[in-house]
């Protein structure tokens, strides 16, 4: 680990720019997963998975259902983390209308849609798994080296938030080998439970037991 | 944190202890330990939850420094619990300290509550005193502040300041009540009771009558000179003369105290101080060295004037004599009531002052341990003996969240 954390330093790292601050919400202690269907954000809260808008940061929408890690929206269905697996859910009556068993079998964390997979972060195991959104068959595993929580799909680049200690950070990986190839870091003390791309320039991240939510500036890559 | 962590965390929280477990027996990551032991703990499991605290404090390293402190915290209430008080206080001050330094106040707060409560159990009231000064408790769960005014109210209860006392114990109760936890409650209304069980007798020509702790209070701070057979001492408003080393002195203190106003017969001042129905002139000899040397002890207190058939106590300024002596006779009385100053005693302390053997006052302590109505701490000539405490405050668990931060 020390020598993979010699690279890491080597790679662009800059200050999160926080943008803007949402909740805690009523009823919701911790914020755990969180996803943007086009329109709202998603946050996993537990006992429940809400929906705000951005521009008012007004709760519009809440599904009562277990939302323990991990949220995703495939254009048309939420899946969620609960306990040891994924519940995929229609958003609009909050029914649970399949389940397939989680890759870690609970100790997953983040999860993200893209390109017909299910990205899956496996938290102290410090693991990103693509899976089979219908059987949950793990496609391929990469191997980061700090505790994943977020996973999130961006313009062809992947990125995961680590909670690991006080220092924490949203990392671009190299989907093929693990590599660490872009670092922002949190203000000292703030963790991201979830992580979500908004498809332009914005990420969401949950924020574990502050119960926030929080938007980030994603930077101009040079690769873009 | 994972998603079965919080499903556990979430059990946990709501009281399903085995829910909780259910989700998290198999697993051996320092969040899942951690979760186990709280579980443990709260399903009254003291080794095993203790056991797997350490090892998650220990898994957590330095990275994960918040999580850690608050598995140190943890596992000393566990052992709060279990009245091992054997474990190392700078630990926990370390823990504290790393919690306050990442804004955990509620847990630190936890944390600094614990050493309080184990410098009370331990006997250190003065260092009790003073790191109880120290603590802020403003803004803290109902909880917490509960634990707080309880700690308070022991003090003042070791000390006699039933004033104090009863208002620090109202404080905790309404904080107990608005943290709606029905031990914490009742807790704080058994330690209320306290405040009205009879906790002495008084002795005043010939008749007995039983008192308060607030009426004890009322006592001591009255004019009256009070021969304290609870404490083995004699007091005068501020003025006290600890007697604990001369049992017989006391004894014969006693004796003259209760004959108060009038004098005590020499042959009945024998019979009782040096236990014999058969007096000799070797006797009254004895009586007369020992009267010199309560004289002399006495003296800026009250004087012992030779009668025609024995002694009388006279006190200085015309104060009234009042005996004060423990709730219920016999000599595990007498051991508790000395026990009930607070302090830590040793069996040799005990015995000598109640002028019986070191056996004597062993086989009682042994007997009152085996029903919980003392405690001891340490062995062998390091062993020393306590009361328990008048505030029974630690039986409860008020477990921190040791989990990771999310």
């Amino acid at each position: 680990m020390s020598s993979n954390d010699d690279t890491t330093r080597q790679v662009p790292t800059r200050a999160a720019e926080i943008v803007r601050e949402y909740g805690p919400f009523d009823g919701a202690e911790r914020i755990h997963g969180v996803t943007h269907d086009g329109q709202r954000v998603w946050a996993a809260t537990e006992a429940n998975v809400l929906a705000f808008d951005p521009d008012s940061g007004q709760v519009v929408r809440r599904l009562d259902c277990a939302a323990h890690a991990g949220t995703a929206f495939d254009g048309t269905h939420l899946y969620q983390i609960a306990e040891t697996r994924i519940d995929k859910i229609d958003p609009a009556t909050g029914a649970v209308v399949a389940s397939i068993p989680a890759p870690g079998n609970g100790g997953d964390s983040g999860l993200t849609w893209a390109e017909g997979s299910l990205w899956v972060g496996q938290y102290r195991d410090r693991k990103i798994h693509q899976i089979d959104p219908a059987t949950g068959a793990i496609v391929r595993t990469i191997e980061s080296n700090r505790f994943v929580t977020g996973v999130t799909w961006v313009d062809g680049e992947l990125w995961h938030a680590t909670w690991d200690g006080d220092d924490n950070e949203l990392r671009r990986i190299d989907p093929d080998n693990g590599a660490v190839l872009e670092r922002l870091e949190l203000p000292h003390g703030i963790g991201v439970s979830g992580l979500e791309s908004d498809g332009a320039d914005l990420f969401y991240c949950g924020g574990g037991s502050s119960g926030k939510v929080r938007a980030v500036r994603r930077p101009k890559s040079a690769t873009r | 944190m994972d998603s079965l962590i919080a499903a556990a965390g979430r059990a946990l929280a709501v009281g399903d202890a085995l829910g909780a477990l259910d989700r998290v027996a198999l697993r051996d990551d320092p969040p899942a330990l951690a979760l186990r032991g709280i579980a443990m703990a709260q399903l009254g499991e003291y080794p095993r939850a203790r056991e797997l605290l350490r090892r998650a404090a220990r898994g957590f390293g330095a990275r994960e420094a918040l999580a850690g402190a608050r598995c140190v915290v943890a596992e000393a209430e566990v052992a709060l619990a279990m009245r091992d008080l054997g474990g190392s206080p700078r630990l926990l001050a370390q823990a504290a300290a790393a919690l306050e330094a990442r804004d955990d106040r509620a847990n630190a707060m936890q944390a600094r509550l614990i050493a309080v409560r184990r410098q009370l159990l331990l006997g250190r009231l003065d260092e009790a005193a003073v790191s109880l000064a120290g603590l802020d408790a403003s803004g803290l769960p109902p909880s917490l502040a509960a634990v707080a005014e309880l700690a308070a109210a022991e003090l003042a209860l070791r000390s006699l300041r039933t004033v104090v006392a009863r208002a620090a114990m109202e404080r905790a109760l309404d904080a107990a009540q608005r943290a709606r936890v029905p031990a914490l409650i009742a807790e704080v209304a058994e330690a209320r009771a306290a405040l009205d069980r009879s906790a002495a007798r008084t002795i005043h020509a010939g008749h007995e009558q039983p008192l308060r702790l607030d009426q004890v209070e009322a006592l001591l701070a009255s004019d009256a000179l009070v021969v304290d057979a609870c404490r083995r001492g004699l007091r005068a408003g501020d003025r006290w003369q600890s007697l604990a080393r001369r049992p017989v002195l006391f004894a014969l203190l006693c004796a003259l105290a209760e004959g108060w106003p009038g004098d005590v017969e020499r042959g009945a001042l024998i019979a009782r101080v040096f236990r014999t129905q058969h007096p000799d002139e070797t006797h009254r000899a004895r009586l007369r060295v020992e009267i010199g040397r309560l004289r002399a002890l006495i003296a800026p207190l009250a004087a012992v004037e030779a009668s025609t058939r024995g002694f009388e106590l006279v006190p200085r300024d015309g104060r009234a004599v009042v005996v004060l002596m423990p709730p219920i006779d016999g000599d595990q009385a007498s051991l508790l009531a000395l026990l009930g100053d607070g302090a830590a005693w040793s069996t040799s302390a005990l015995a000598l002052a109640l002028g019986d053997s070191q056996r004597t006052v062993q086989r009682a302590l042994v007997e009152l341990e085996a029903a919980a109505q003392v405690r001891s701490i340490g062995h062998a000539r390091a062993q020393r003996w306590l009361a328990p405490p008048l505030v029974g405050f630690t039986t409860i668990l008020l477990l921190p969240a040791a989990l990771p931060p999310e």
